[in-house]
């Protein structure tokens, strides 16, 4: 009689814990969804959960959306929770460090990733000048996003921003001179 | 006889080498850091600044005798567009404007070309001298890396914006004035500015490509006009290619306000976060 209610009650037990179990199990049906909502720290939090789980290709959308999120309470804190992210997101694998060195300074630095080279401006930079420019021209309208309408910061574009005139400027005339033989 | 010691201390000769060894090694602990890490640009030396100072001196020169001759050519050419003059070709009255006008921009003519080759030579050293320097600091001295860590100068961005002449001297300021203040901003210029001397540098070199080409075309209408040996014919009327010149000698001697170019404002908020992440480059 002892082992029979000794029988079912660890049957119930056994029961309850598996039904509770079910319960703690993270729900997988929206997996690969960008986050959604307005906080900046509960997106990365999700998005840090799911891209290192099986949403790994999908981490330039993650990116996007944690942008669009930061961009709608922008502060220059939100320039270190990217750089964070990033820095994890390359310990993750996600990234190689030159990509999320190259995805920062694209939008949160005030130098130009796309003015970069081991070799001299004669003739690496004057080929191909107008190329550069542009390049640098498209990066300006990442750097306004990431300084000013996720960071805040207008002074760091507008120095970017002068930066981009003074390099139009020196190029132009150190061009002209290196073809002035 | 005593034989002078070889190694004698107190011997001020046998103390050179050794001060200046102790000078030289004290100097090397005195350099600032920043020197260190950020090239010095040599776009300045005494030669090319002399050759600046020259340049707007002989500016200086030229505007002065141009200045009432041109200021007699616009109020002529006004006079005749508010004559309606263009409609009357029959007109004696306004035949007689033309002709003086002719005259006028005849007038501006040989003036430039007495002017012409000091000018042409001051702008031509300066040219030369200057794409010298650009080509070996700027042009193979450094990456477009090196190159833009040297615009950033490691200045923060109200300091830039307070020390950082205007980019391009199409302001509406004379050409003299403007070698003027080019002289001032290179002469008082510490070296650790070496972002604003690239792009003073670069200013100046550019100018001097205008200027030069602007003294080519006005030597070519100057042989044209001569060649043509009809002067008081040509000129009746002021064609294009007087209009182009005249408006080139303005906006390079006196400056052109429509041409200004913008620029960005400064700074109106406070100086960037003090945050370094550690992906920064």
């Amino acid at each position: 009689m002892n082992s029979t209610k000794a029988l079912i009650s660890a049957a119930l037990f056994a029961t309850v814990s598996f039904t509770a179990g079910c319960d703690t199990q993270p729900v997988k049906a929206n997996a690969c969804i960008p986050p959604q909502g307005h906080d900046l720290d509960v997106a990365v939090s999700q998005s840090k959960s799911d891209l290192s789980d099986v949403c790994s290709f999908q981490f330039n959308a993650y990116l996007e959306r944690l942008m669009t999120i930061a961009e709608s309470d922008p502060k220059p804190a939100n320039k270190e929770k990217f750089s964070e992210f990033l820095l994890w997101s390359n310990q993750a694998g996600l990234l190689s460090k030159q990509q999320a060195k190259s995805i920062y300074n694209r939008y949160f630095n005030v130098k130009y990733v796309s003015l970069m080279g081991d070799y001299n401006n004669c003739s690496l930079t004057c080929p191909k000048q107008q190329e550069v420019l542009a390049n640098m021209e498209r990066e300006l309208l990442d750097k306004e996003r990431g300084l000013v309408k996720i960071s805040r910061d207008t002074g760091s574009y507008q120095r970017a921003d002068r930066l981009l005139k003074e390099t139009e400027l020196v190029l132009e005339a150190t061009c002209t001179a290196c073809g002035a033989n | 006889m005593s034989t002078p010691s070889k190694f004698n201390l107190s011997d001020s000769t046998g103390l050179q080498p050794f001060s200046a060894l102790v000078f030289a090694w004290m100097l090397l602990f005195a350099l600032p850091t920043q020197a260190a890490n950020t090239p010095t640009l040599k776009l300045f030396p005494t030669t090319v600044l002399e050759d600046i100072r020259h340049t707007g001196s002989v500016a200086k020169e030229m505007e002065s005798g141009l200045q009432e001759v041109i200021s007699r050519l616009d109020q002529q050419q006004q006079l005749i567009i508010d004559s309606k003059c263009e409609e009357a070709d029959d007109d004696p009255g306004c035949a007689q404007l033309n002709k003086q006008l002719g005259a006028t921009y005849l007038e501006m003519l040989n003036i430039m070309e007495s002017n012409l080759p000091t000018m042409e030579q001051a702008v031509e050293t300066t040219r030369k001298s200057l794409a010298k320097r650009l080509r070996k600091e700027l042009g193979n001295g450094m990456t477009p890396w090196t190159l833009q860590e040297n615009l950033l100068g490691g200045q923060s961005g109200k300091q830039a914006s307070q020390t950082r002449p205007n980019l391009r001297g199409r302001s509406g300021m004379r050409l003299s004035d403007r070698f003027s203040q080019y002289y001032n901003l290179v002469s008082n210029s510490s070296s650790s500015q070496g972002s604003s001397m690239a792009v003073i540098a670069s200013d100046i070199y550019l100018d001097m490509e205008e200027t030069s080409d602007l003294i080519a075309r006005t030597r070519q209408e100057i042989s044209r006009a001569t060649l043509m040996g009809q002067l008081n014919q040509s000129f009746g009327t002021i064609t294009p290619e007087m209009q182009e010149v005249v408006s080139g000698v303005k906006g390079i001697l006196f400056g052109d306000p429509e041409s200004e170019m913008p620029l960005a404002a400064p700074p109106t908020t406070a100086d960037s976060t003090t945050y370094q992440s550690p992906l920064s480059l």
